[in-house]
């Protein structure tokens, strides 16, 4: 026996500027859709959420007014949706899916009806989108005239409940592309972690839908920098992006630079203005910026980008004309954002406007059965690199995945500290296999780096105060891992002589080489560097 | 509890008004069973539901599964709240049909009531204001109540906007009624309700009323009403005789002729003209539970139809007076009370 549904229906649709106008008597002869829908003896709205683009406010009221009058059980609530263009897809969807975030649905309480007959065929694909991926929690209502066009007749409707087997097909689709999209952001690897892998899986939903900024937090090393690209890359498979991938650590901003380097400047704006520059915001136009160390920024730097988010444009150093960038900001940052607002050294009104999408990327050591299929990724992106593929031998991969699992392991410096473990052992590996004794040798280099230096321990402190952090973001990991080992034997020299034979011993054995001292100055002299810059920082 | 099984017989919401009704009459809880079961739309509709809630509001009573497309109703009356009420009626449904569903206990509450009520008063499928206040209040004013009923705008559907009021005086005890004679024809009238529609209309169905009735020129007017939400359109027939006044209608609808509409209105007229009865099968409807509830009575009225005996089975259920349906000579039938 079917005891009627008692959760009262609350409606939300578009007002059709075209299906559901007229003004005078005859009106009520037309099939108005949004009417019709209050009219049916077996459909009792309770609520209707009338969405109303600003021009057709007047038009709004009418219907509001008549809905009352066909149906006064219906509360009807109009909403501005502010859309100026409602076959501007991206628009109408960003509109579309605010709402839906903004609304408090009560699933317990009510049951939703989305309305699809009236707007555009954008607004429509829209609606279904938002109602398939859950952002309005709700069944699909479809509403037809009657046959007798004229009449006066609600005419018919249909309820599509996505959720059903039968259009699962649809469905499953969607969620395979979310997955691709997922597993994309992923970077392939097969993680484990169920928190993480939603994370991941909410992440992509944002990247895909949403224009909104993204904040990224996490611990040094969690890979925010990787993800932030990635999201880029995602979103332009998607035809999401057309401009360029912009990335810049704020840490590397100081002093009058950070503001030209961010906004641009124009020649003559300063002493050595010789040109005008164009800014990393610029340069993101059309596409994504990500601010990694956003905390980083001075206050002026903080106020021109708040202006730049809310109204995309910003005044270039020197310029009286304003420019203009639309781009989707990715912020990072491994502060707590809010202690840094309550010291006063960050805005409040920037943190709010960039803190809608927070997304906290958890270090390694919070998902340590992630760090099997990262290993394997790693070993991956190695071989890619160097062009050599290096693997473990059964008894090295156990014993390296047991420490690396253990509580023994701090992974202070999260994914760097495994990369560059990777990157050490292959680099250091007999035949192309990381035996046990290989790995061991590393697990104390670890459990040595994480003691001494805690701070230090993503590995690049020593670079960073040789080089600076600007040096040090242009090399490629390569590069910079040969070159800490490097400063490291020469160190422990008493020479630059002393190093070179260490470094070059078989070489020399093989005599390929003769001066070894000369080959290291001009290793190091393609860094800037010269010998006694290794030792410039001892002793103070 | 009463048990009725929703899915017998025909008209659904009329069973369900009478057992509503009837309900706070008494005091006896119901439960409504396979609620419109063989309809192509089952269970509650928004008109039924308009009802029970109205029912719910004057009776104090609790209900469950009072919700759209639900098969089952419980209703249990508490005690009737004679006072002011509102009741506004999507226009689907018409805002008649919530006052015959109260107006039987509200006449024998304890105190007056002042009832207004919005949406359809000019809706097919429902008897329209002016049959309430020409054919059946009058006839309830004649057994002892004093009720008041005043249109102050017409709703048609599907525009609705309609409103009228209706004070209701406690009547504690309904005189029998007796109506077993027509007696002769008084005055006949026919007017035709235009709202937002070319009077080109009115003037098609009256002149074909006036030749198919044999009206004078006088006796048939168009009303043309103002400020009205919606387009409307209703031909009424008023057939005023020495005991008794009977209203027939035709419904304009989008799409039918205006001569169809004059036609129905015109055969209703004829079958009850050519019957000889007093009641028509309409107000025979509607007078089955005021003579119900007067104990004694009698009406004479032309064959029932199965609306009708539905009906009269609900009301057996509720009330112990010994209600008879007979047929007479000359294919009347009587109704009667004892």
């Amino acid at each position: 026996m079917k005891q009627g549904k008692t959760k009262p229906t609350v409606l939300i649709g578009l007002l059709g500027p075209t299906l559901d106008q007229g003004r005078n008597a005859g009106r009520w002869e037309r099939w108005r859709p949004s009417i019709a829908l209050c009219q049916h003896e077996d459909l009792l709205v309770s609520r209707f959420e009338l969405l109303v683009q600003p021009r057709f406010e007047s038009l709004g009221k009418l219907i509001d007014a008549d809905i009352r009058s066909v149906s006064p059980e219906t509360e009807v609530r109009r909403h501005v949706l502010q859309v100026r263009d409602p076959w501007d897809f991206e628009e109408v969807y960003g509109e579309l899916h605010d709402f839906a975030r903004g609304y408090a649905f009560d699933t317990d309480r009510e049951d939703y009806l989305i309305h699809i007959t009236t707007g555009t065929h954008v607004a429509q694909i829209c609606l279904f989108l938002l109602t398939e991926t859950h952002y309005f929690p709700a069944r699909l209502v479809q509403t037809e005239p009657p046959a007798q066009r004229a009449s006066g007749e609600p005419g018919a409707y249909k309820i599509i409940d996505l959720d059903l087997s039968k259009y699962d097909r649809l469905a499953s689709r969607f969620r395979k592309e979310m997955k691709e999209g997922a597993s994309f952001l992923k970077s392939g690897i097969e993680t484990r972690n169920a928190g993480f892998n939603k994370l991941i899986e909410r992440i992509e939903q944002v990247a895909v839908a949403s224009r909104a900024p993204l904040l990224l937090t996490g611990p040094t090393g969690a890979g925010k920098s990787l993800l932030a690209r990635r999201i880029y890359e995602l979103r332009k498979s998607r035809n999401l992006v057309r401009g360029s991938f912009v990335e810049v650590n704020c840490a590397t901003l100081r002093g009058d630079a950070a503001m030209s380097a961010l906004f641009g400047h124009e020649k003559g704006a300063f002493t050595g203005a010789t040109r005008d520059r164009e800014g990393l915001l610029r340069a993101a136009d059309g596409g994504v910026l990500f601010l990694d160390e956003i905390g980083e920024l001075g206050s002026d730097e903080q106020a021109m980008l708040l202006r730049a988010i809310e109204e995309k444009v910003f005044l270039p150093v020197g310029a009286d004309r304003e420019a203009r960038s639309d781009f989707l900001l990715i912020a990072g940052t491994n502060r707590d954002l809010r202690r840094e607002v309550a010291a006063g050294r960050f805005r409040e009104d920037l943190l709010a406007r960039i803190d809608m999408w927070t997304f906290r990327l958890p270090g390694l050591a919070e998902r340590r059965e992630d760090i099997a299929p990262n290993l394997d990724y790693e070993l991956e992106a190695y071989a890619r690199q160097s062009g050599q593929h290096v693997s473990f031998t059964r008894e090295g991969r156990e014993r390296f995945l047991a420490f690396a699992r253990s509580e023994q392991s701090a992974w202070l410096g999260n994914f760097r500290d495994l990369n560059g473990a990777v990157c050490r052992m292959a680099t250091l590996a007999l035949g192309g296999r990381i035996s046990s004794e290989g790995v061991e040798e590393e697990i104390e280099r670890l459990r040595a780096a994480w003691k001494a230096d805690p701070q230090e321990a993503g590995g690049d402190g020593a670079l960073e105060a040789l080089l600076g952090p600007t040096r040090l973001e242009e090399l490629d990991l390569f590069d910079r891992l040969q070159l800490e080992r490097v400063v490291e034997v020469c160190r422990r020299s008493r020479s630059l002589s002393d190093a070179g034979r260490r470094l070059f011993e078989r070489s020399r054995a093989q005599r390929k080489t003769s001066n070894d001292a000369d080959r290291l100055r001009k290793y190091l002299l393609r860094f800037g560097l010269n010998w006694d810059d290794l030792f410039a920082d001892r002793g103070e | 509890m009463i048990l009725i099984d929703g899915g017998q017989g025909e008209g659904g919401g009329q069973v369900l008004r009478t057992a509503l009704a009837l309900s706070l009459v008494t005091g006896k809880a119901f439960r409504i069973d396979n609620i419109r079961a063989k309809r192509s739309k089952p269970g509650l509709l928004r008109q039924h539901l308009t009802a029970v809630q109205a029912a719910t509001a004057v009776g104090g009573a609790e209900t469950q599964g009072a919700s759209i497309g639900s098969s089952r109703l419980d209703f249990t009356p508490g005690g009737l709240k004679p006072g002011a009420y509102r009741f506004a009626v999507g226009t689907a449904g018409s805002a008649t049909l919530v006052l015959q569903t109260i107006l039987p206990p509200l006449l024998l509450a304890k105190g007056p009531s002042e009832l207004l009520l919005e949406g359809g008063t000019h809706n097919p499928f429902a008897p329209p204001f002016d049959f309430l206040s020409k054919a059946f209040l009058p006839l309830l004013k004649r057994m002892g109540a004093k009720i008041d009923a005043r249109l102050e705008r017409h709703g048609f559907y599907p525009a609705g906007g309609g409103k009228f009021s209706v004070r209701i005086e406690p009547t504690p005890d309904l005189q029998p009624l007796e109506l077993l004679e027509r007696g002769e024809t008084v005055r006949r009238s026919a007017r035709a309700l235009l709202a937002n529609l070319p009077v080109s209309i009115a003037q098609r169905e009256l002149s074909i009323v006036q030749e198919k009735l044999g009206l004078a020129a006088h006796e048939i007017a168009t009303e043309v009403i103002e400020q009205n939400p919606g387009p409307g359109n209703v031909l009424l027939v008023e057939i005023e005789s020495e005991h008794v006044t009977e209203v027939f209608t035709g419904f304009g609808e989008k799409g039918r002729k205006a001569e169809d509409v004059a036609r129905a209105a015109v055969d209703h007229t004829r079958a009850y003209l050519s019957a000889g009865a007093p009641v028509g099968p309409h107000l025979a409807d509607q007078l089955l539970v005021p003579l119900a509830l007067a104990g004694r009575g009698k009406f004479r009225t032309c064959e029932p139809s199965g609306h009708t005996r539905t009906n009269l089975d609900v009301i057996r259920r509720f009330l112990s007076a010994d209600l008879r349906i007979e047929a007479e000579a000359d294919g009347k039938w009587g109704v009667e009370v004892k």
